[in-house]
């Protein structure tokens, strides 16, 4: 029997600003590259905040791509989950509006909020205006997806074919 | 009634508030206190704009795609704002369909973004949560029924108060962290019934906005971006048929039902005790681009369902008629070169960055003017124009909400005046939808299914969209080159209005203005800054989405 369990695969960022569009290039690359089964949703969630509710509810299980600043050099992938995503905390305090963990919590409190996962990098560069990632991050960027495979594949989600 | 003492102290000096909360993007405010009375202001938007470097070069038709990822929440009205000034460019009309599918969705979304702005960014503001706990929920349960026709009970109220305890005792407060009515606050003036009313619709509104955001998705195939606008008109063919529209129409009943049922009879509960800040956090003049053009009329200004207008000196009396030539973009206070005052078809963006806390230079917003004037845009600008011009739908929902307040018009011009307006503004469209919805059926029903036309893109041609976004007055302004592709292409966004700098004359900005003559009670918790703040509903694009975890007590990462 199949996981039967709803999955969203949601990038998430601005891709107005070089790698914070990162995980939306990578959920790009996942939908072009692979065809998925029903029950797996792939997801280009931008920066919409509360407006990305209904698609977080819709699922049991979450898997964000995102970029994570994280303690270790721009290139690195971070796992968070559980209560290390809890204690993390958004860009520059809390914007409710875009702000990912209070989304989250918006959901718990709205009555569901599904298992999640985030998968993300390090950026190189999230301040420049530009809507090419940096060369360093699009050189990443297969890496990175194969990492999300593996992940997911550990779950017992994988795609169905190469598209 | 009696009307409420306003908190106050006697501190003197500086406050800053950096960043703002529950602001989408990144906002300071620097203000001068003297005698617990707020004497000056600066409003600094420290995100860098220039969205013309990405645009520059493209196919005007690509660029819906960029501008609407300048913001998490306006997508919607950025992708029609630079659809309108293509369209303008185009200089030919589109089909009667696509406008009234564009006002629909457009509808939609000021009944979602309102109703957010209302609970979810404003409301903890004068809402005390922690106090909802002190509350009696049979005294609110009836509180409620006498405000409302909703059927609500005690044992609701009871089960809103477990939840709330349950969810502070966990220590994840979310929404409620540094919140500054925690451990009490004087200026928060709700009774703990008020308070517990206005939580539990909180969370009832978090459930709603959920539906009312799957109702702007339904033309628009279940994207959160928008996918469906092209210059000549829309390409959802899926909004025609009657299921789509059934499914649309159901959500948008739901949500107007709330709004009606909910929404406003909990902004007049809330007004009513917080009368004294009719006096407070208001502006001089206002300017509305008007919203919702006729069918086969989209980009006849002055034929839209709420008309644009210009208001001095608060002379309601004397509605002046918008002319778009008047507006240009002055960065004499701003972090960009030069000082002169230009058009947003020749607006340029040379970044000079002074420093942070510059009281000559001071924000990376421009400073917007209309005939040289600084204006207030949104919905107090919007509903006063349309007030004043005796509009039929919303001349009548402001004298009820002026009778139930007991007021005049004159408290319009404040902090309650331009939230009370939001509220006003919802109800308007939320009921005028329903006409849309039966226009747009009948038109179907007649045979005519046209959704668009084909349109080259322009060479050497300028246009300009203007669209009276949730926010206030948003245009977007192109220019095409001999090839058709973007030589210019500058966004005069509503924040940029309203919060944003000192002009070449030195003149402030519509917030700063407001700001001044506030009181302050809590010097180390301003309330009563965030409250005029969060009225104007401000938006400092660029929105990110960048988890940041270096903050974290323990970096306990799984590096994968």
């Amino acid at each position: 029997m199949e996981d039967p369990r709803r999955t969203l695969i949601l990038g998430v960022g601005n891709i107005l600003l070089r790698d914070e569009g990162f995980g939306v290039r990578a959920v790009e690359r996942l939908a072009r590259e692979h065809l998925w089964p029903e029950g797996v949703r792939l997801l280009d969630g931008g920066t919409k905040g509360l407006l990305l509710m209904p698609d977080i509810m819709d699922c049991d299980l979450l898997v964000v791509l995102d970029v994570v600043l994280g303690p270790e050099a721009p290139g690195t992938f971070y796992r968070l989950e559980g209560e290390d995503l809890r204690r993390s905390l958004g860009f520059r305090d809390s914007m409710h509006q875009t702000d990912l963990q209070d989304t989250l919590i918006a959901c718990d409190l709205a009555g569901h909020r599904p298992e999640t996962i985030v998968l993300g990098m390090h950026p190189f560069d999230w301040t420049t205006l530009a809507a090419e990632l940096t060369p360093e991050a699009e050189a990443l960027l297969p890496a990175f997806c194969d990492k999300v495979l593996a992940t997911l594949a550990a779950l017992g989600i994988a795609p169905t074919s190469a598209a | 009634m009696s009307q409420t003492q306003t908190a106050q102290s006697n501190y003197t000096g500086p406050i800053v508030v950096d960043p703002l909360t529950r602001i989408e993007g990144h906002l300071r405010v620097e203000v001068e206190v003297d005698n617990g009375i707020i004497k000056e202001a600066r409003c600094c938007g420290t995100l860098f704009r220039g969205l013309e470097t990405i645009l520059k070069g493209r196919d005007p038709r690509d660029a819906q795609h960029f501008t609407q990822r300048t913001c998490g929440v306006c997508t919607y009205t950025h992708a029609l704002a630079t659809t309108r000034a293509l369209e303008d460019a185009i200089n030919k009309p589109i089909p009667a369909n696509a406008t009234y599918i564009r006002n629909l969705v457009l509808g939609q979304q000021f009944l979602h973004d309102h109703l957010v702005h209302f609970y979810h960014l404003h409301a903890l503001d004068f809402v005390d949560v922690a106090n909802a706990l002190q509350a009696d929920p049979a005294k609110t349960a009836s509180i409620a029924t006498s405000i409302s026709p909703r059927k609500v009970k005690a044992e609701d109220f009871k089960q809103t108060q477990d939840k709330l305890k349950a969810f502070v005792e966990s220590g994840q407060l979310g929404p409620f962290t540094n919140a500054y009515f925690l451990g009490g606050h004087p200026a928060y003036q709700l009774s703990p019934e008020l308070n517990l009313l206005a939580t539990h619709d909180y969370l009832l509104a978090l459930r709603v906005q959920v539906e009312a955001a799957r109702g702007m998705a339904v033309f628009g195939a279940k994207n959160p971006h928008v996918q469906f606008m092209v210059g000549g008109g829309v390409t959802c063919y899926e909004a025609l048929t009657p299921e789509r529209i059934a499914e649309f129409k159901d959500i948008y009943k739901k949500t107007r039902q709330f709004i009606e049922e909910v929404y406003f009879p909990d902004l007049l509960a809330v007004a009513k005790e917080y009368k004294n800040w009719a006096a407070y956090g208001g502006t001089t003049n206002f300017m509305a681009f008007g919203e919702f053009p006729v069918a086969g009329g989209e980009r006849d200004l002055e034929t839209r369902w709420l008309r644009p207008g210009v208001i001095y000196d608060r002379k309601i009396g004397e509605v002046q008629k918008f002319d778009p030539a008047r507006i240009a973009e002055h960065v004499r206070h701003s972090w960009y070169v030069g000082a002169e005052a230009k058009t947003p078809y020749e607006g340029e963006t040379n970044p000079s960055f002074t420093k942070m806390g510059d009281k000559d230079r001071y924000s990376w917003l421009k400073a917007p003017r209309y005939s040289d004037t600084a204006m207030e845009t949104g919905p107090l600008a919007q509903v006063l124009v349309a007030y004043a011009q005796g509009h039929k739908t919303v001349k009548p929902l402001v004298d009820t909400v002026l009778k139930e307040l007991g007021v005049d018009a004159s408290a319009l011009f404040s902090t309650l005046g331009r939230t009370g307006a939001r509220c006003v503004e919802t109800l308007a469209i939320a009921s005028q939808m329903d006409t849309w919805f039966k226009e747009y059926e009948n038109n179907i029903a007649k045979g005519d299914k046209k959704i668009v036309e084909d349109y080259p893109a322009p060479k050497n041609a300028k246009g300009v969209g203007f669209v009276n976004a949730p926010r206030g007055g948003l245009s977007h302004w192109l220019v095409t080159d001999g090839d058709a592709r973007i030589g210019n292409f500058q966004l005069v966004v509503p924040t940029t209005w309203n919060l944003g700098p000192r002009d070449a004359k030195d003149v402030p900005g519509a917030a700063e203005q407001a700001l001044v003559g506030t009181p302050v009670a809590d010097p180390k918790r301003p309330v009563e800054i965030l409250r005029t703040i969060h009225s104007f509903d401000p938006c400092i694009a660029c929105a990110v989405h960048v988890i940041d975890g270096r903050t974290n007590e323990v970096h306990k990462f799984k590096v994968v």
